[in-house]
């Protein structure tokens, strides 16, 4: 009797592990792209937008929020630190999969135009802080900072070829520039982009290492809110009926 | 039980998929503007687009004048704040290799001044083969697309495949179709690859099945954080030793390979003023009034010429509908979807002495006026119009003067 109902345990539990782990892999994607999609979406679909002080400054603000909010859940139910990795493979794949069918295949941009930056490596660094020290007020301070400070240097290898210099009728231009202005997109018109519009203009060459001090550090503070977020969905009774 | 699985993931894809279509201007979504703004805002004129039948790679010009008009709504952004010279196709069917207005590139955003005329130039290279309505478009901050006069063009197969080519200032040739992206395919499956083994490790690191097992040992433990052995934790240390090599490891390669790079660059223009004879020959509206049973719009204007020779009133343009006065300029559609009114204008004093002033009027009849749904302006709130007359001296020289005014709706 007793070997009996251990195997159909067993079974049980596979079978919620086939089932459950696609379906949290799927929500990420979907929930996480919507978000994502709601808050940078054109700073992250086009190479000619990732300027040096926007781009690096919404993105982790953004970016946090899943990994914050359901790093804290699967931390806490299953002590899993995959909050930050999980969650940015789900909106990473489906950014994949979006601009190749949706940028490339139906509306016809090269793909070099519109390829999604890299995030993987700050849900990483934060997952690893998580697990090395137990601590979600130490990942905070040291992983949140990370996230919001890395993510230029970590998207550079990829940004700097668009970054080359080249002159069009007399105007100095990126390469990014040029494929924006060669790729029409008559739905963005060139003043939709938001290229370092700010006081900070005036710091000129140091805007890099400033924009990213400031996003690290409001990285920290915002991590901290979401993961309280989690703590909060994590507490109801209702969610524990439903587990 | 199967199918029942797949349907919220389905869903969420064709969520996806919808949420994330690249918006496009529409082909013919200029009739959904109102017919005020159509009127009010910028007056296209001489619009060119040529060849209309091309192959991939080669090149076409598409060029024109416009002038912003002086009549602009108020409750609308004008030109004079920050606008873009933009064309209106299907996506990136072709690609824009140069545009200038006035002779000043186009390639930054400008502004345009009220009353002035402008002249406008676009080359354009074919990319894919197909059939597509081409228009200039102005685009005004806060305001939208203004969208001028569209033809069809015709792109067809080339004899080679589409290709661009690019020389940055390091004398090096780049192909932007491709130019980075086996870089940026690389580094992105690199830290794919790491995070899917970060991911494994969990999935994995003791028997199956994963969830349930490890769900309640946690909640059952006396202090959860147990759970993690010191070998999970020197799992996190060689993760997080290895993102940070790789970051400062890809941060030094790029500054090695790249070292001179320019931030993505912006900026406004100021686009130079043309001299033209603006008051050489003046309108000024007395009377407008639409007929809507008989479609007819009916204009009485004074005239002065202020020239020393006899103009004669050639056309009369509104939202983009072309009326010619068939005694001076005969108007064809060039296309099926060119806006000219076949029925032409009557005008009744069409020529203009030197020095004269008088009453000069014009009726034009079409059902253009509906199908384009301009006359639906009488229900707009302030029932104004706009439109453009040009005049014609004998050697052909043309004076394009702006009226505008308030329209009375006739009912019967
Ligand atoms: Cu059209």
């Amino acid at each position: 009797m007793e070997r009996i109902s251990t195997v159909n345990e067993r079974k049980l539990f596979l079978t919620l592990d086939i089932l459950l782990i696609p379906v949290l892999v799927i929500l990420f994607m979907g929930v996480f792209s919507f978000h994502f999609a709601l808050t940078v979406g054109d700073w992250d679909y086009w190479i000619d937008w990732r300027d040096r002080r926007w781009w690096p400054l919404v993105t982790p603000l953004s970016l946090i929020v899943l990994p914050g909010v359901f790093g804290y859940l699967l931390w806490d139910k299953l002590r899993w630190p995959l909050g930050g990795t999980i969650t940015i493979l789900g909106l990473s794949s489906a950014a994949w999969v979006s601009r190749v069918w949706n940028f490339e295949i139906f509306a016809g941009f090269p793909l070099n135009m519109v390829t999604p930056s890299t995030y993987v490596g700050l849900g990483l660094m934060l997952d690893a802080t998580l697990v090395i020290t137990k601590s979600f007020m130490v990942t905070g301070l040291f992983g949140g900072f990370l996230f919001g400070f890395l993510i230029y240097p970590l998207n550079w290898p990829i940004i700097a070829p668009y970054h080359l210099p080249i002159e069009m009728d007399g105007t100095l231009m990126t390469v990014a520039d040029v494929m924006g202005y060669e790729y029409i997109r008559t739905a963005i018109p060139e003043y939709v982009r938001i290229i370092e519009s700010s006081t900070l203009r005036t710091f000129g060459e140091a805007v890099v290492p400033l924009t990213a001090v400031f996003a690290g550090f409001l990285t920290v503070l915002t991590y901290y809110l979401w993961v309280w977020v989690g703590y909060l969905t994590s507490k109801p009774t209702w969610i524990k009926k439903i587990v | 039980m199967n199918a029942k699985r797949k349907r919220p993931v389905s869903a969420v894809f064709l969520l996806l998929l919808t949420l994330f279509t690249v918006n496009e201007v529409a082909a013919h979504g200029e009739r959904a503007q109102q017919a005020g703004i159509r009127m009010r805002t910028i007056h296209f004129f001489d619009i060119e687009i040529y060849p209309r039948t091309l192959k991939v790679n080669e090149e076409m010009t598409v060029k024109g004048k416009f002038i912003p008009s002086e009549n602009w709504p108020d409750h609308l952004a004008s030109t004079e704040g920050t606008a873009f010279l933009n064309i209106g196709v299907p996506g990136p069917k072709f690609i824009r290799l140069s545009s200038s207005v006035n002779g000043q590139p186009m390639i930054r955003s400008t502004s345009f001044q009220e009353g002035e005329l402008y002249e406008f130039e676009m080359t354009l290279k074919a990319r894919n083969e197909g059939e597509y309505h081409v228009h200039p478009v102005i685009s005004v901050q806060d305001a939208g697309p203004i969208i001028g006069p569209g033809y069809w063009v015709t792109v067809e197969t080339g004899t080679a495949p589409f290709e661009n080519h690019i020389t940055t200032l390091f004398g090096e040739e780049l192909d932007l179709e491709t130019h980075g992206l086996s870089n940026t395919i690389f580094w992105s499956s690199l830290w794919f690859v790491i995070g899917f083994a970060w991911f494994g490790y969990w999935l994995f690191r003791s028997k199956l099945p994963i969830i349930m097992p490890r769900y309640k040992l946690i909640a059952d433990a006396k202090d959860a954080d147990d759970i993690i052995t010191r070998q999970d934790q020197i799992a996190g240390g060689v993760c997080l030793a290895l993102c940070l090599s790789i970051i400062g490891f890809g941060y030094l390669w790029a500054e090695d390979k790249y070292p001179v790079t320019t931030p993505l660059q912006t900026g406004k223009v100021k686009t130079p003023l043309i001299e033209w004879d603006k008051h050489a020959v003046a309108a000024e509206l007395v009377k407008a009034e639409y007929r809507i049973p008989g479609r007819s719009f009916k204009v009485e204007v004074n005239v002065t010429n202020t020239l020393e020779t006899p103009v004669r009133l050639a056309e009369f343009t509104a939202g983009g509908i072309r009326f010619g006065n068939p005694n001076v300029r005969e108007l064809k559609p060039q296309d099926r979807h060119d806006l000219v009114a076949e029925a032409g204008l009557i005008v009744v004093n069409e020529q203009i002495e030197p020095g004269e002033t008088k009453s000069v009027v014009f009726e034009a009849n079409d059902a253009l006026w509906e199908i384009q749904r301009l006359t639906s302006l009488i229900y707009d709130p302030d029932s104004r119009f706009g439109g453009m007359i040009q005049f014609e001296a004998r050697n052909g020289q043309r004076y394009p003067v702006e009226i505008g005014g308030a329209m009375l709706p006739l009912f019967n």
